[in-house]
């Protein structure tokens, strides 16, 4: 390691990678403990049935996604149909239903007796409608959910890339005498691979640490495993193990992805972003964008959210209950918090690996950022093993008094412990934005006699600011539906949205969850509807 | 003056709650009614109860890491067998009250632990394709009879209700009859085990199944029109059958709390354990949760008392048996391929 490389980005970076990995090492702590013979036993029980489970859902996940995502934000980026500047920012919606609500949605109305019951009934009459219902549960059930919940990360991400190369590209296959789809194939889909990418890995995060679906619809996955390692047999070492071994098939992609993309770099001429209109759409091909769009928005977003409204329209009474200003503050306290640590870190972190260009830097963000791969609950046990063990370690050495009440059960662990779960999500969102600045743009700022800060704050802060934006949305939308760490380690008589609408459904009253519910959904739309606007307007 | 008279009222008011304290519980039932309950115990002695609820084993994991940094005083979780786990986890520290042995039969209590109210876990039947003689004498080791096949519905083996119910015939008919009872239900199974027990009593209610297993408490709570009215003219299409009732009675399961180790508010948890015990707190939660009084002398809820009282309760196999055996209750169900 050169000495000039040890500057304060440097160590801040380190640091924050750190920090980040420190339950990771945790959780592979694991394969030096006891362990139960669960292991054994699964295997010659389910293991192959959870493994290929999970394969299904992540491939049936993966390729909705894609479709529905790069889908989209191809139609709205570049052409012209009725409803488009509508769809624009409502498809982003569908990232305020989280999966779980989605699955009561679905569950909700279709199962026996459910609200497709009622509807029949109340349209043409009693009958035994139940046997003609389709059931939408286990597998497909999951997967319809995990699509619709989470395509909006592919979305979002391949249309804000689309948009800044947007036109060029599309003259360039005219120029090349392209047809469209030969442009889309050629052209467009390789240009925006990066950001699509980087939404189908968070897609795959997301739908491998998941449990809340798979558990809900009853398919045996390997989180399943996992949680039955650690709730059923008391293993939490085995429970460990495994979370570990998924995370590093998810880092084996990773690293696969980063390895294939350092290959070409991807970086965006900043001039000659000039705006040309869109392609407008005539016809039969207007008629299937303009469906595409409005199935995509209804089934993303209004079906789950008419089906809470319905709910809470249906039983009243469950409203009285609800100490809405309490839950209010608490939720946006903790998505101010650590939205805000988040972004300025990960600013820090994508600076630091910038400028030192150190390759250990850079593998150590990368390992770093999988915090997100790990099922939530299983990173918050590795956080409070932890930071418990930490301080019997200081205190029995050192002589510090106990911290733990600092570490469990308070604000600053619950907005630590976000820290670690989304840094992934907030830092490559940076990263992609950085990876489209030219490094000749630094060099020149440098030869102006710009220095690094001066570099950071004139240029690269103005250059990332829809970025910022927009990761914002997902961090916040993230930690107002965050469950699994905020159930463990919340203060007392905290509630969240999250902890209330699930309280109700681990007492079979989902339909007192539904208001709960919706007051997330309509938070984590307001925010995305504030800031779609914000950028929208600055286009 | 009157600013006088206000700061010391404000500081007699705060001197009171100071000296009548607080008790911290960390609960794995998540019953708005469990606050309610506990907002009257803080009217009638000023004790504060604050709350932390969530998954029993990630509540657990909290109080051993915090270990004697805990503040957690009290904790209530619904099933015999996790009180059990954490009993032999050292969580628990001896307490001792005599209106607590007095009011709570000795089945449902240890000197770690103590039950607040009961469930059973029952068959399920639709009277109109089943009548109920044909139940005659049904017990639990009879739903592995071939002449079940395709008719069972259950969830599944993670459960912890079937880890327990499990866990009890483990401990009256041994682990290789048990296994043996286990492979032969899987084959009477009408689908996968799937969804939670409301949804077993809804596939006999819809046709898919003839017999379900669960819980009493979530027919009453369909019955209650709290889940609307498709609901509740489902649950009355079902009856729970109350099984082995010539042998050793229905597999009972309870709900309880237990004083925590380092309890810093030790005397305070005691004061809420025996509040939840009075008449009025059991009254309160069987009308709520619909869950079986454990206290004699407080009648349960209409909706689960119109099936009858006077059942046969298995008192014989100990509820503080289940968690040494639900591992191994997990492991036959596993085996035997039960999702």
């Amino acid at each position: 390691m050169k000495i000039k490389q040890l500057n304060i980005w440097y160590i801040s970076s380190l640091f924050v990678s750190l920090l980040v990995a420190l339950p990771i090492l945790t959780v592979f702590l694991g394969f030096f403990e006891t362990t139960t013979d669960y292991f054994s036993l699964l295997k010659n029980t389910f293991l192959l049935q959870y493994i290929s489970n999970s394969i299904l859902l992540l491939v049936g996940v993966l390729l909705l996604s894609f479709l529905f995502g790069v889908g989209a934000a191809y139609c709205i980026s570049f052409y012209d149909f009725p409803g488009v500047n509508f769809f624009k920012w409502a498809l982003i919606l569908s990232f305020a239903v989280p999966a779980y609500i989605y699955a009561y949605s679905l569950t909700a109305f279709f199962e026996n007796y459910g609200t497709a019951f009622t509807i029949l009934t109340s349209l043409f009459g009693e009958y035994e409608y139940n046997k003609y219902i389709p059931k939408f549960d286990g597998a497909l059930g999951s997967i319809i959910s995990m699509s619709f919940s989470f395509f909006g990360y592919v979305y979002i991400l391949t249309r804000a890339s689309f948009y800044y190369q947007s036109q060029n590209l599309i003259e360039v296959g005219k120029n090349l005498g392209l047809s469209s789809r030969q442009s889309f194939l050629k052209i467009i889909l390789p240009s925006a691979r990066p950001a699509i990418i980087a939404g189908l890995s968070l897609v795959a995060m997301e739908c491998l640490s998941d449990f809340g679906t798979v558990s809900f619809f009853s398919i045996s996955t390997l989180t399943t495993g996992i949680y039955n390692a650690w709730i059923s047999f008391d293993d939490l070492n085995t429970a460990n193990q495994l979370s570990f071994i998924l995370l590093t098939f998810i880092l084996i992609l990773f690293l696969v992805e980063n390895y294939s993309r350092g290959r070409a770099k991807y970086h965006q001429p900043t001039r000659g972003v000039k705006t040309i209109p869109k392609i407008e759409l005539t016809g039969k091909k207007s008629l299937f964008a303009l469906s595409f769009c409005s199935l995509l928005f209804f089934f993303s977003f209004v079906f789950p959210v008419s089906q809470m409204m319905y709910w809470t329209i249906k039983f009243p009474k469950y409203f009285q209950d609800i100490d809405l200003l309490s839950l209010n503050l608490n939720t946006l306290l903790l998505v101010f918090l650590s939205s805000f640590c988040l972004i300025i870190f990960s600013f820090l972190t994508n600076y630091g690996n910038r400028v030192s260009q150190s390759k250990f830097l850079n593998y150590l963000s990368t390992f770093s950022i999988s915090g997100y791969a790990i099922p939530g609950v299983i990173l918050a046990v590795a956080f409070i093993t932890f930071f418990s063990w930490l301080s019997d370690f200081s205190s029995s050495f050192f002589g510090f008094a106990s911290f733990k009440s600092l570490f469990i059960g308070s604000i600053f662990a619950l907005v630590l412990a976000y820290f670690v779960r989304f840094f992934s999500l907030s830092f490559n969102g940076i990263k992609s934005g950085y990876l489209k600045i030219n490094q000749s743009i630094d060099d020149n700022a440098y030869l102006l006699g710009y220095s690094k800060f001066k570099t950071f704050t004139r240029i690269h802060i103005p250059y990332l600011k829809n970025n910022v934006f927009l990761i914002g949305i997902l961090i916040g939308i993230e930690i107002i539906r965050e469950l699994p760490i905020t159930l463990i380690l919340r203060p007392f008589n905290f509630e969240t949205f999250a902890t209330k609408a699930y309280s109700y459904a681990a007492q079979d009253l989902l339909e007192a969850a539904a208001f709960p519910s919706l007051c997330l959904i309509m938070w984590a739309s307001l925010f995305i509807l504030f800031i779609s606007k914000y950028i929208l307007s600055n286009k | 003056m009157k600013k006088i008279i206000i700061t010391i009222s404000a500081l007699l008011l705060i001197t009171s709650s100071l000296l009548a304290g607080e008790v911290n519980v960390f609960s794995s039932r998540h019953y708005d009614s469990d606050v309610q309950l506990y907002k009257k115990f803080t009217s009638q002695t000023g004790i504060k109860v604050n709350v932390v609820s969530g998954k029993d084993k990630a509540l657990e994991k909290r109080i051993l890491e915090e270990g004697k940094d805990s503040k957690a005083d009290l904790y209530i979780t619904s099933d015999a067998g996790r009180l059990g786990a954490a009993q032999a986890k050292g969580m628990f520290q001896r307490s001792s009250s005599s209106i607590l042995k007095k009011k709570i039969p000795s089945n449902f209590r240890t000197s770690y632990w103590y039950g607040i109210a009961k469930r059973a876990r029952v068959i399920y039947y639709s009277p109109e394709r089943t009548p109920a003689s044909m139940l005659n004498g049904l017990r639990y080791e009879d739903l592995a009879d071939p002449k079940y096949k395709g008719k069972v519905v259950i969830r599944q083996s993670n459960n912890v209700y079937n880890q327990s119910l499990v866990a009890s015939l483990i401990q009256n008919n041994g682990s290789k009859k048990t296994a043996e009872w286990a492979k032969g239900l899987v084959g009477n199974f009408a689908r996968p085990a799937k969804g939670n027990d409301r949804a077993q009593i809804l596939a006999v209610a819809a046709g898919e199944a003839d017999l379900a297993i669960a819980n009493t408490y979530y027919l009453a709570l369909m019955l209650s029109g709290k889940k609307g009215a498709e609901q509740k003219a489902a649950a009355q299409k079902v009856k729970p059958f109350f099984p082995n009732q010539n042998d050793r009675g229905t597999h009972m399961n309870i709900s309880g709390g237990g004083v925590l180790k380092y309890a810093p508010n030790k005397a305070n948890a005691i004061k809420l354990l025996e509040f939840l015990l009075t008449d009025e707190a059991q009254e309160h939660i069987v009308n709520n949760s619909y869950e079986y009084p454990m206290v004699e002398g407080v009648k349960a809820n209409e909706l689960i008392a119109q099936f009858g009282l006077n059942f046969k309760q298995d008192q014989k196999t100990k509820v503080s048996s289940y968690g040494k055996k639900q591992a191994e209750a997990l492991k036959i169900m596993m085996q035997a391929g039960w999702q």
